[in-house]
C-alpha cells in the first residue's frame, strides 16, 4: 500500500511550477526565475533542492510540479501520443541511507 | 513556448485525438437528424464496381458502366431527399464531399495550429488522388466478386481478382508508398495533410456508428424474411456484445503475456538496457507508438529512446498491414474462423491506423473469399471482421494510461528509487485515447435507438424509426468511414519511408522487433484469439442478399 500512497497529493507546503525538458543531453527544469540542467533526474532534483534551499530552511515543504514540455516529442509522433510525463518532486528530499 | 498537459481539458481544442472525436461526432449528429426526417448527409460520394462497357447479356445492378462509378449515397438511401442527391451525379457528389470535408478538416487544422494553406493544398491533392485510386480499385477486374458477377448476369467464365473493396485499399497504400519512398519532395509537401492517425481515429468514431447500426441493418435486411428478421437483428446485437466482452481477453494478453515476453527477450537474449527493453516491450506488445511514448515517460527514459522505437513501430506496422490480411485469409486461421482472424489482427498490429486498415482489408478479403468458395451461398455482412479487429485493439488502447501509471510507480519507487518523486494520478487521463469516447458514444446511441424507440424492429412503428436511422447511419458508417479508411491508407503510405530502417541506428532493436513479432506475438495472438473467439459466427445473409 505504501507504493500507492506515493501518488497522493501532499497538501502541506507550497507548490512551485516548472517546465521539465530534455535537450538531447541533459534534463532541464525552468520557470521565470531559474533554469537548471543535469544529465540525470536524480542530480537535477538535487540541484532543484539546492536552488530552493532558502525556502526549505524556513521549515517549509515544497511540491515542485514539473510538467513536461511535450514539444520535445516530434510532430509526427504527437498524433499517437502527445504527452510524455509530468511529475511532482516533494522537497526536502528524503535521502535513503 | 512549451506545450504541456496540466489540466484535464488540455488539448481538447488542439490535438488530433480530440479532433477525431469532434469531427466524428459532428457528422454522427448530422446523421442522427434523419430520425426527424432531415437528411444532411446524403451527399457523400461512394464508388460502385464498374466496367468500361457491359458484356452481352449483362445488366446494370451490382456492376455499372464507368460513367456511373460514383453516386451520392442519399440518391439511393434517402427517404426525404432522394431526387436531390441523385441529381448531384458522380462529379457533383465528389465535389460536395470535397467541399464539406475540406471545411471540416481545415477547421481542425486551424485549431491544431497547422499551416492551413499548406494543409489545404496537401489535402486537396490527397483527396482527389484518393478518389482516383478508389475509382481504379473498383474496376470489376479487381473488385467484382462471384456474387456481383452473378447479380449483374456476367458470363460465368468472367475472371476477376475478387478483392472487393480491398483492391482500392491496397492500391491507395501502394500509391502512398511510391510517393513516400520515390517522390520525397512531394511527400514532404503533402505531409501537412498526410495524417493517418487523425483520419483513422475519425474513421473509428464512424465505425462506432457501424457497430451500433449492425443490428439495425440485420433487422431491416432480415425483415424481408418476415419474423426471422428481428431474430437476425438480435443475433447481430449479441454478436457485437460478445466481441466487446471477448475483446477484453486481448488486454490481459497484451499486458501480462506479450509485455513480459518481449521484455525478457530484449533483456536476456539481446542484452538491452532496462529502459530500452521496457519501451520496446510496450511498443511491440501493447499499442505501438503511443505505448512507446507512454512507457518512455513512465520509466523516465530519455525521449530519444521512445522516438527511435516509434520510428520502428511505424515501419513494422506497415509491413504487417501488407502481409497479415492475406496470410490470415489464405493460410491461417482462414475463413473458417473469421472472428478469430479479426481479433488476432487487433492483438498483432500495433498502431490504430494499421490495425483498423488491416482489419478492413481482412474483412474485404475474407468476405470475397467465402463468397467465391461457396459460390455465393455464404455472404457475410461487411464490417463485422473489421469490428472484431478494432474492438480488440480499443481494449488494449484503453489501458495504456493505467499501465504506464503502474509502471511509473514501480519504476520510480522500486527500481530506480527516486527520492521525493511522486507520480500524479492525472497521468492516466492524459494518456487515455480520447477517440475511444467518440467510438463508444456513437455505438451506444445507435444501440439505444435499436433497443429503445426502434423496439428491436419487432413492431411496425419501431421498424419505421429504424428505417429513418438507417439513412443517416449508412452515410456515416459506409460513405464517410470508407473514405477516411482510404485517406488513411494513402497517408500511411506517404509518411512511410522504408529507408529509415536502414539509415537509423536501430541496431539490435530491429531484430528484437522481428523475432518478437513473428515468432511470439503473432502466433500467440492467433492461439489466444482462437481460445476466446472460436465458434463466434457471422450471420449468413445469403438468403436475403442473393435470392
Amino acid at each position: 500500500m505504501a507504493l500507492f500512497s506515493k501518488f497522493r497529493k501532499n497538501k502541506k507546503g507550497k507548490t512551485v511550477e516548472m517546465i521539465l525538458d530534455h535537450d538531447g543531453k541533459n534534463w532541464t527544469v525552468s520557470n521565470d526565475s531559474i533554469t537548471l540542467a543535469a544529465p540525470s533526474l536524480d542530480s537535477l532534483d538535487r540541484k532543484v533542492e539546492r536552488a530552493l534551499e532558502e525556502e526549505l530552511k524556513q521549515g517549509q515543504s515544497i511540491n515542485v510540479f514539473m510538467s513536461f514540455n511535450n514539444e520535445v516529442i516530434p510532430m509526427w509522433i504527437r498524433p499517437y501520443m502527445n504527452h510524455y510525463f509530468n511529475r511532482i518532486l516533494e522537497l526536502p528530499l528524503q535521502y535513503q541511507s | 513556448m512549451a506545450k504541456t498537459q496540466r489540466s484535464w481539458y488540455s488539448g481538447m481544442a488542439t490535438t488530433e485525438d480530440w479532433w477525431s472525436v469532434w469531427m466524428g461526432l459532428a457528422f454522427f449528429v448530422l446523421g442522427l437528424l434523419t430520425l426527424s426526417g432531415i437528411d444532411l448527409v446524403g451527399w457523400v460520394s461512394y464508388p460502385k464496381i464498374w466496367v468500361a462497357s457491359l458484356p452481352d447479356g449483362a445488366i446494370v445492378k451490382k456492376i455499372v458502366t464507368m460513367d456511373k462509378a460514383f453516386y451520392a449515397l442519399g440518391g439511393k438511401y434517402s427517404l426525404t431527399s432522394k431526387a436531390f442527391y441523385k441529381a448531384l451525379g458522380p462529379i457533383g457528389s465528389i465535389l460536395v464531399t470535397y467541399v464539406v470535408f475540406t471545411i471540416a478538416t481545415s477547421i481542425g487544422a486551424y485549431f491544431q495550429k497547422w499551416n492551413v494553406k499548406r494543409f489545404l493544398a496537401g489535402w486537396t491533392i490527397i483527396f482527389f488522388l484518393t478518389y482516383l485510386v478508389w475509382f481504379i480499385g473498383h474496376n470489376a477486374f479487381f473488385a467484382a466478386s462471384a456474387v456481383d458477377l452473378k447479380k449483374s448476369h456476367f458470363p460465368v467464365d468472367t475472371f476477376t481478382l475478387s478483392l472487393g473493396g480491398g483492391a482500392s485499399f491496397i492500391l491507395a497504400l501502394i500509391v502512398g508508398l511510391v510517393i513516400g519512398n520515390f517522390f520525397k519532395p512531394l511527400a514532404r509537401y503533402l505531409s501537412e495533410a498526410a495524417k493517418p492517425e487523425w483520419y483513422i481515429k475519425t474513421a473509428i468514431v464512424f465505425l462506432g456508428v457501424k457497430v451500433g447500426y449492425l443490428p439495425i441493418k440485420a433487422v431491416l435486411t432480415g425483415a424481408k424474411l418476415g419474423a426471422h428478421g428481428a431474430e437476425i437483428g438480435q443475433q447481430m446485437a449479441h454478436l457485437t456484445f460478445e466481441l466487446f466482452t471477448a475483446g477484453a481477453a486481448a488486454t490481459i494478453v497484451a499486458y501480462l503475456i506479450f509485455w513480459p515476453g518481449v521484455y525478457t527477450i530484449s533483456r536476456l537474449i539481446f542484452k538491452l538496457p532496462r529502459k530500452t527493453a521496457a519501451v520496446l516491450g510496450s511498443a511491440i506488445s501493447i499499442c505501438g507508438v503511443s505505448a512507446a511514448v507512454a512507457t518512455g515517460g513512465a520509466v523516465r527514459a530519455r525521449p530519444v529512446v521512445s522516438i527511435m522505437v516509434s520510428a520502428l513501430v511505424v515501419v513494422y506496422a506497415v509491413i504487417e498491414l501488407v502481409v497479415l490480411p492475406g496470410f490470415f485469409t489464405h493460410v491461417w486461421p482462414g475463413t473458417s474462423d473469421p472472428i478469430v482472424a479479426g481479433s488476432a489482427m487487433g492483438m498483432a498490429v500495433k498502431t490504430d491506423g494499421a490495425d483498423a486498415a488491416a482489419g478492413e482489408l481482412l474483412d474485404e478479403f475474407m468476405r470475397a473469399k467465402v463468397e467465391k468458395d461457396t459460390d455465393g451461398k455464404v455472404v457475410w455482412m461487411p464490417g463485422v471482421i473489421t469490428t472484431s479487429a478494432v474492438m480488440t485493439k480499443i481494449w488494449i488502447d484503453m489501458f495504456i494510461g493505467l499501465w504506464a501509471f503502474i509502471l511509473a510507480l514501480f519504476w520510480v519507487y522500486k527500481i530506480e528509487k527516486h527520492e521525493g518523486d511522486r507520480v500524479p494520478l492525472s497521468e492516466v487521463w492524459f494518456r487515455f485515447p480520447k477517440f475511444v469516447l467518440g467510438y463508444f458514444a456513437a455505438w451506444w446511441i445507435y444501440l439505444a435507438i435499436f433497443f429503445g424507440p426502434g423496439q428491436s424492429g419487432t413492431t411496425p412503428d419501431g421498424l419505421a424509426i429504424l428505417k429513418n436511422a438507417k439513412v443517416g447511419a449508412v452515410a456515416v458508417e459506409k460513405g464517410m468511414r470508407k473514405l477516411f479508411f482510404m485517406l488513411t491508407f494513402m497517408s500511411l503510405g506517404i509518411i512511410t519511408d522504408f529507408r529509415k530502417l536502414a539509415e537509423a541506428q536501430f541496431g539490435k532493436m530491429v531484430w528484437v522487433y522481428f523475432i518478437s513479432l513473428f515468432l511470439f506475438i503473432i502466433p500467440v495472438a492467433i492461439i489466444i484469439a482462437y481460445l476466446f473467439h472460436h465458434g463466434m459466427q457471422i450471420p449468413n445473409m445469403a438468403g436475403v442478399v442473393i435470392n
